[in-house]
């Protein structure tokens, strides 16, 4: 499998896959690659976005802005600006601070502690300085949501806002193409794509250290929560494998409420599970693909479960067009080729299915499949 | 020669299986021809034109007679016959607000049994930076505020605040569903009162009682002649009124849409029994992805049982009109009206599961009560996998799973519902249908409370690939009610793109003709309580036209009586001990009828009891299975 083709052969491919049966039709499809998919990254009360619907964004650039230790602020009552323009629920919002300011005060609207707000001041302490969102208004008094600790959300990717809203969230149309994943934890975030010599499809842990910082780093069939746990520790910036368990799920979740609850915090990071969460191998076509983009900038998003890549220009692998994989069951994860259809099989348990014959890797002798248990790949 | 096909595709588009069907006009009734199903992502002409494939191979002539063309181009048929269809309502997310704990719990539990994903939050619990948090969350779909139809000291202090914030989301998110129940529709004025530039939304009063049921006083709806019955002579409040709006259907009676099953030509329907009651309009929400409007609502109580006149408001809001669940609640209504027998339904599917019953109100009665729950918690593996769910499908396993391989293989199943349906896969399968059915079942106490039904109808996929009799112990096993009834399997799917039929009598005209189609019999089963364990407990003797046999009966088993679909056969059984059984007695006589599982006699305890270990636990619902699957080695 050569990593030869262009994105912009997919129709060609499509085509070839035609001469097989029709049968081989009924076999749940796995797009490979997305085009231009649309990404959401969310806020919450407190938070408010940098960007606005129309604008386009770059890598790196500061999209959103996140206040850390937001809690429930009594604002009081707020005077309404002779000249405040008003249209707060437009669609498009120049970002523009002396135009916020003129902006008469709304739900979600940026606020800024005065010098009577800047929480309780003991004597010797210097005050407070708190900023956030406003969230409603009752007998003419003003709460928000606001805290003094704000952290600035990178943009992880290049692309086109679509919609942005405080405290709703920031939904942006992502240049170039994408890997569709099945299930992702941790941070969206970008990196140099790094992929190590795996053994048996798995990633060693001794494999992870300080030399891959920077790195978003290909794990093989399944990541450990020892090895997600190293990977930040040496700076790494996310992990792609075949499949994230629950588990691991939970001890990220964990560990960025940790980061988030410390003072200086560290660069996002982002795990990225392509098969779901029982192990099983990266698919050939997809790592043949990921081999042919190593040392490329690629990006994790969590909002769908996305590896961006940016550009659109992307080295595809030759597939045959009767090539099929296992997803479930005893041969999850082999791959091969599809011989014939088998009909409705009986399976283990009394089990009746439509089936396939599918001749595995090198094996000599067909192995029946349930056409439910196998994909097939387009891209 | 009608130049117009006899002949239309029935579908069910669920979240994880497109299930189709041809049904043709021949011999004078409408029939089943043949059916198939596939997981959704399949291409649905291809599934079509298997089927039409299918038919020509086995009968070409009927397949021209049906299609009326000759030598029928399978191909120009998929595009031209009439589709009659139901989908699967995706789940979405309300978040649920209240001033107190006690008051949030309730409008949760109504929320849930209308089919939504819920959170909520309580001000007297949480700060409005939190309930905030629910209410601006990008995947919540709907905001329900709610408190009682006269507030207490607790909740109505907190309830200006909640308005506000309530509000101030509506205008931050134009798409918000808001519903005000009970007495925080005083808070209405909230969406009126925000500055110039605002957007002041619609206010919808959806709780008024429709006038039209009062020109027909033949015309009750059977919950009307139920609550009629019950409550006679009680004072009527505003809020009775309002639970005296049927509490099942009506709201997707009105809004399904014209089936295009009008395409076919079917007979005239017969005119309307005297008796008949007409529908009434239903109280009705708007099924928008857009809600320029606040609905004002019935309180958490109102309504027979408490909460189904919220239910059905918030169950509106939620599904589409050809929604697949609330079809099969109307198909199960029109059969119960149909068969004159009590029926129940339960489904179960991957974006939730449903549990429905209609019955007569009476012997010979035309009127009909009827009840049911649509529930996203229902479904087998739930977008919120909980621990208590993932603990519940252990207490049903028979296999030994460590919590957190078993919450992967469920995600997994999640987004791959098709994979590994043999095997160990297909046991797990059964584990989580169960313990989706048991949840079901504990949010329906109005229905368990009510006696064995005539039929029980078990639908959705998950029970597709199981064999019939493990779909009849899984039956048993959770609906233990002491009676006798009949077991049967919506195995074409049918009923849900029937219930799409907007027209009564004419989905009762169809339903008459495909009755026998649609039911896939899986046999009866037989179910004393009061056994006494440690002795026999009597004998039964069957006798039919081709089967007779004499059983011990022995306590805490269940046994498979060899009855094949279409037989019937006289079950005595002659108890030592009185038992129940539907009365109480020690000698009865009943009609049982064969299905592909055979007739099942029931003796284990109601409840089940099972023993607390785990490992013995599992042991004992394999000696069971076992029993039924004896294919579960292979």
């Amino acid at each position: 499998m050569s990593p030869r083709k262009r994105a912009g052969a997919s129709t060609e491919a499509r085509a070839e896959a035609r001469f097989v049966q029709p049968e081989f039709a009924r076999v749940p499809a796995r797009r490979i690659l997305v085009v231009s998919p649309t990404v959401q990254i969310r806020l919450g009360p407190g938070d408010r976005a940098l960007v606005s619907a129309g604008q386009k964004v770059n890598p790196g650039m500061p999209i959103a802005e996140r206040t850390c230790d937001a809690e429930f602020i009594d604002v009081g009552r707020l005077n309404r600006p002779a000249n405040g323009s008003g249209h707060e629920n437009g669609p498009a919002r120049p970002i523009d601070p002396g135009q916020e300011r003129r902006r008469p005060p709304q739900p979600g609207k940026w606020w800024v502690g005065g010098d009577d707000r800047r929480g309780k001041t003991a004597r010797r302490e210097t005050p407070r300085r708190v900023a956030g969102t406003l969230l409603y208004e009752m007998d003419g008094r003003w709460t928000a949501a606001a805290g003094d600790r704000h952290e600035k959300v990178e943009s992880p990717t290049s692309g086109v806002v679509v919609e942005a809203e405080n405290c709703i969230g920031i939904t942006m149309k992502v240049n170039g193409v994408a890997i569709p994943a099945a299930v992702a934890g941790g941070q969206p975030t970008r990196g140099y794509l790094d992929v190590p010599r795996l053994v048996d499809g798995e990633l060693r842990d001794t494999t992870l250290d300080v030399g891959r910082s920077g790195a978003i780093v290909v794990a093989g069939g399944r990541v450990s929560a020892e090895m997600l746990t190293r990977a930040r520790a040496m700076s790494i910036r996310g992990m792609v494998a075949g499949s994230l368990g629950q588990a691991e799920l939970r001890d990220l979740a964990a560990s960025e409420a940790r980061q988030r609850a410390g003072l200086h915090t560290t660069p996002p990071f982002g795990a990225l599970g392509l098969d779901g969460h029982q192990r099983r191998p990266i698919a050939s076509p997809i790592l043949a693909l990921l081999a042919a983009l190593a040392g490329r900038e690629v990006a994790i998003l969590i909002d769908p479960p996305l590896l961006v890549l940016d550009v659109v220009d992307v080295p595809l692998p030759e597939l045959p067009p009767d090539w099929v994989r296992v997803r479930n069951g005893v041969h999850a994860g082999r791959e091969g080729r599809w011989l014939s259809s088998a009909g409705l099989h009986r399976f283990r348990a009394g089990i009746h299915l439509e089936a396939a014959n599918i001749r595995l890797g090198d094996d000599l002798q067909p192995t029946v499949i349930a056409l439910a248990d196998l994909e097939r790949f387009i891209l | 020669m009608s130049r117009q096909p006899r002949a239309f595709f029935a579908l069910d588009f669920g979240s994880a299986t497109t299930s189709a069907a041809l049904v043709g006009h021949a011999g004078g009734r409408w029939r089943l021809l043949a059916h198939s199903a596939a997981p959704s992502t399949t291409d649905l002409d291809a599934l079509l034109f298997g089927i039409l494939d299918r038919v020509e191979h086995a009968d070409s002539e009927l397949l021209e007679f049906v299609s009326a063309r000759e030598r029928p181009n399978t191909a120009a048929l998929v595009a031209d016959l009439a589709r009659l269809e139901s989908r699967s309502t995706p789940p979405r997310r309300i978040a649920v607000l209240a001033g107190s704990k006690r008051q949030r719990r309730r409008l949760e539990e109504v929320a849930a049994r209308a089919g939504w994903l819920v959170v909520g939050g309580s001000a007297d619990v949480s700060d409005p930076l939190e309930l905030s948090r629910l209410v601006l969350a990008w995947d919540t779909h709907a905001v329900l505020l709610g408190a009682d139809s006269t507030p207490g000291g607790d909740e109505k202090r907190h309830l200006p605040m909640l308005g506000a914030l309530v509000a101030a989301a509506a205008r931050r998110r134009p798409e918000l569903a808001v519903v005000l129940a009970g007495g925080a529709a005083i808070q209405e004025s909230d969406f009126h009162g925000a500055g110039e530039h605002d957007r002041i939304p619609e206010v919808v009063k959806v709780v008024e009682p429709v006038a039209e049921t009062a020109a027909e006083p033949e015309g009750d709806t059977g919950e009307e002649a139920a609550a009629d019955a019950a409550a006679e002579g009680a004072a009527k409040d505003a809020d009775a009124a309002v639970g005296d709006q049927p509490a099942d259907i009506a709201t997707a009676d009105a809004a399904a849409p014209a089936a295009p099953v009008d395409a076919a030509p079917a007979p005239e329907p017969p005119p309307a029994p005297a008796q008949e009651r007409e529908f009434t309009a239903p109280i009705e929400a708007p099924p928008t992805d857009r809600h320029d409007s606040v609905l004002l609502a019935p309180d958490a109580e109102s309504g027979q049982p408490a909460g189904s006149a919220l239910q059905q408001v918030l169950e509106g809001l939620r599904a589409r009109s050809d929604d697949t669940r609330l079809g099969i609640a109307r198909s199960v209504r029109s059969l119960a009206l149909l068969l004159d027998k009590s029926i129940e339904a339960i489904e179960v599917g991957i974006d939730g599961g449903l549990r429905c019953r209609a019955e007569p109100f009476g012997p010979g009665h035309r009127n009909i009560v009827s009840s049911h729950v649509t529930m996203a918690g229902g479904s087998f593996t739930p977008e919120d996998l909980t621990d208590e769910i993932i603990d519940a499908v252990l207490s049903w396993s028979t296999i030994a799973f460590d919590r957190y391989r078993l919450s992967d293989r469920l995600r997994d199943l999640r987004s791959s519902p098709w994979g590994e349906a043999d095997g160990e896969g297909a046991l797990l399968r059964l584990a989580a249908a169960k313990a989706a059915v048991e949840r079901l079942v504990a949010a329906t106490p109005e229905i368990s409370a009510r006696e064995m039904p005539d039929i029980l109808i078990a639908a959705g996929g998950v029970w597709s690939s199981t064999p019939p009799s493990v779909v009849a112990l899984a039956m048993a096993d959770l609906v233990r009610r002491p009676g006798v009834g009949r077991l049967a399997c919506d195995q074409a799917r049918l009923l849900g793109p029937l219930g799409a039929i907007a027209d009564e009598d004419e989905r009762r005209k169809m339903l008459k003709d495909l009755v026998g189609d649609v039911l896939l019999p899986l046999g009866s089963l037989v179910l004393p309580a009061g056994i006494r364990q440690g002795r026999s407990a009597g004998r039964m003797r069957v006798t039919g036209d081709t089967a007779n046999s004499d059983i011990d009966l022995q306590p805490g088993g269940i046994w498979a009586v060899e009855l094949q679909p279409g037989q019937t056969a006289t079950a005595d059984m002659e108890f030592k001990d009185a038992v129940r059984l539907g009365a109480r007695g020690r000698r009865f006589s009943v009609e049982v009828s064969g299905g592909l599982g055979g007739l099942f006699v029931d003796l284990r305890d109601i409840p089940l009891r099972l023993p607390d270990r785990a490992d013995q636990k599992r042991a004992t619902w394999e000696s069971w299975q076992r029993a039924m699957w004896t294919e579960i080695d292979e």
